[in-house]
């Protein structure tokens, strides 16, 4: 029993990871009609930039927290301009191609800086965490699953409740409508950009201590969050939230239970099934319903 | 047409220059012309900075060779041709070289991969070639003209098995392995070394790369009651995630790894978590003399430290240059049973005794992470 606990909460932890770059591939998808193959990279970005705050230059950890905020929206700013907005006009395909060039860019740009060896980032707790009777909770990942929760609380007060969040998914809904009714396209979409990097980024920031800071390290979980994106019914929000968690702790009881060597087979497993099944996902829309 | 005429007088310089150096190529070597050794190394592409260190050993040691009066009174020169870090092209550049007559020996790549690629021509040129790869096959298929600088792998998992079973006396083992083809590989010869002994092991697992968690796995050895692990994983932060999250569950048992978790990237990542482990490695700066020597010279040399990239053709050179000495020829089969001959010779990466079969090492070191710093815990050698 005390193994199961220790499994959940472990597949839990690892799924809220999933949830959290999910979220970004949800938001740009929303605003675009586009999935963004550099979302995971978004991670690497600010867990470098942490890096170089809190290492490179020894800024306390705060300061390198709200530095890295800062650069985070000029950075999402600087990708809509350069891999997004000259491909706006045309249809999603190019626009695909474009973001997978820019994550290709980022890793091996990072690659030449950095060198291969990946790096540390201190935890935001000095405890390593909690023994509860027989389960060991990761400090860590306590502070994902907070985060993660807070995150998507923000973002629904943000988007059903103000003026903003509603343009943002007029945009989303039907472009040119929501030009002609005078909403500013072009600027919900660098914000929708800004967002999601920053979310991209503070991810990033919040696995390093678990995963370690290397050029690879958002690709890897990128893929997952992708899976858990569409189990959940692409472009929902909800749906990446719960999609992540059902796929982390479906890998790691998988691992335990069934094959630890299968483990990654696992979450496509899943994404196999459902697409075979349910191609909408948990809580997607039916494709007449969006016609 | 008018060209300024120093610039014609610079060009025909060169051609003067280019044509008496083709003139002195085709003449016969006379006493005082170096002795020339090839080297077919990665100077570009994926694996270059290896070749790098590679190239500093060797030419660390032909200082050394020619400041005390060369080889048979000649001196020893490096021939290098890139070999690009792939295998068609380490082909291209073993061939470039090998028909250059004037090359009497080679030093070959550190991976086994290459060394494989080569194996055909290398057997047909009949020129001895020392080696670096530690896949045991290399020199295990007939090929005569392989000599090897450091321990195969047989030898890590024999010594693993032999410290933590006979010198530990631990029996209940648990052995991960990353699922790749270095941890199958590695997995299945440890599990063949535990079976000579006759043990079983009581927990056996596969675990994929790149994971952000190995809690199944550590759960599993927690649950097998194990007092011994042996790992072969791959990448250090694989290695770090996994240690971080054994400890976690409380598991506390001797540990002896591959020889990726003595790594700085390795102690870096993990902290504590790695703190009393053991692991094999063929070079350590502290492990002998010789070794403490070498690493202290190319320190103050090439301002890095040693690795075992540059420690076996270091130690090539020399004991290429005593066969050389001894068989008082660089005729390739003289020089073939010159080197086989090879007994007791001190060398950084330990002590060549060459077989049959062109295996200088024997043994491993045993290291142990000591709160964070790497120190030698035993030498573990082996007769055969």
């Amino acid at each position: 029993m005390g193994i199961l606990l220790q499994l959940i909460f472990t597949g839990l932890g690892v799924g809220s990871i999933y949830a959290l770059v999910a979220l970004g591939f949800v938001l740009i998808y929303r605003a675009t009609n586009v999935v963004n193959f550099a979302q995971g990279d978004f991670a690497m970005v600010g867990a470098f930039a942490m890096v170089v705050m809190t290492i490179d230059f020894g800024l306390p950890y705060w300061l390198g927290i709200l530095l890295t905020l800062i650069v985070l929206p000029v950075f999402g700013a600087a990708f809509n301009l350069g891999v997004y907005f000259p491909l706006r006009n045309r249809s999603y395909l190019p626009v695909i191609i474009s973001t997978l060039g820019a994550s290709i860019f980022l890793e091996n740009g990072m690659l030449a800086a950095y060198g291969p060896r990946p790096q540390s980032l201190p935890p935001i707790f000095a405890s390593q965490g909690i023994t509860l009777g027989p389960v060991f909770l990761d400090s860590q990942y306590l502070a994902i699953l907070a985060t993660t929760v807070v995150m998507v609380a923000l973002q629904y007060v943000f988007f059903e409740r103000t003026l903003l969040g509603k343009k943002m998914q007029a945009t989303s809904q039907d472009k040119e409508m929501a030009s002609l009714l005078g909403i500013k396209v072009a600027l919900m979409i660098m914000i929708t950009f800004i967002y999601s990097a920053t979310l991209g980024g503070l991810a990033g920031i919040l696995i390093a201590p678990i995963i370690f800071v290397s050029v690879g390290m958002g690709s890897a979980i990128a893929l997952k969050a992708f899976a858990a994106s569409i189990i959940g019914g692409f472009g929902d929000v909800k749906g990446a939230i719960v999609g992540g968690l059902a796929l982390g702790v479906i890998e790691t009881l998988g691992a335990a239970y069934v094959s630890v060597p299968f483990k990654d087979g696992f979450a496509f497993l899943v994404l196999f099934v459902f697409l075979l099944l349910r191609p909408q996902g948990l809580y997607g829309e039916r494709i007449s319903e969006k016609a | 047409m008018r060209f300024p005429s120093s610039l014609w007088r610079a060009r025909a310089a060169v051609m003067l220059a280019l044509g008496s150096l083709m003139l002195l190529q085709g003449m016969p070597a006379r006493a005082a012309d170096p002795i020339k050794i090839g080297m077919v190394i990665p100077l570009t592409g994926s694996i270059a900075e290896s070749g790098k260190y590679g190239i500093q050993g060797a030419k660390l040691a032909i200082e050394e060779v020619n400041k005390a009066g060369g080889v048979l009174g000649r001196p020893l020169e490096l021939v290098i041709e890139d070999d690009q870090s792939a295998n068609p092209t380490t082909i291209l550049a073993f061939n470039k070289l090998a028909g250059d007559k004037n090359i009497v020996a080679f030093l070959g790549p550190t991976r086994s991969t290459q060394i494989q690629a080569i194996a055909p021509a290398v057997q047909k040129a009949g020129i001895p070639v020392m080696i670096g790869g530690t896949d045991p096959t290399l020199t295990h298929t007939g090929n005569p003209w392989f000599f090897r600088f450091r321990p195969n792998d047989n030898y890590t998992v024999r010594v693993m098995a032999d410290f933590g079973g006979t010198v530990l006396g631990k029996k209940k083992w648990a052995v991960v392995h990353a699922t790749d083809a270095f941890g199958t590989s590695a997995k299945t010869l440890f599990l063949d070394n535990l079976k000579k002994q006759g043990i079983e092991p009581v927990m056996v697992e596969g675990q994929p790369n790149n994971s952000p968690d190995y809690t199944a796995v550590a759960l599993k050895v927690k649950q097998s009651g194990a007092d011994v692990m042996a790992t072969f994983i791959t990448y250090e932060q694989d290695l770090a995630i996994f240690a971080k999250q054994l400890r976690q569950l409380g598991v506390d048992l001797v540990w002896v790894g591959s020889p990726s978790i003595t790594t700085t990237t390795a102690r870096n990542l993990a902290g504590p978590a790695l703190y009393g482990t053991y692991a094999v490695a063929d070079f350590f700066s502290g492990a002998n003399p010789q070794a403490k020597a070498f690493a202290e010279k190319y320190q103050a040399a090439y301002k890095s430290p040693a690795d075992f990239f540059g420690s076996w053709p270091y130690d090539a050179i020399h004991v290429l240059a005593k066969a050389i000495e001894s068989a008082k020829s660089t005729d390739p089969q003289k020089l073939r049973a010159a080197l086989l001959a090879v007994k007791g010779y001190q060398g950084v990466e330990g002590t060549y005794n060459f077989d049959n079969n062109g295996d200088g090492l024997h043994g491993y070191n045993i290291l142990k992470n000591d709160n964070g710093n790497i120190v030698i815990e035993k030498r573990i050698d082996f007769n055969d």
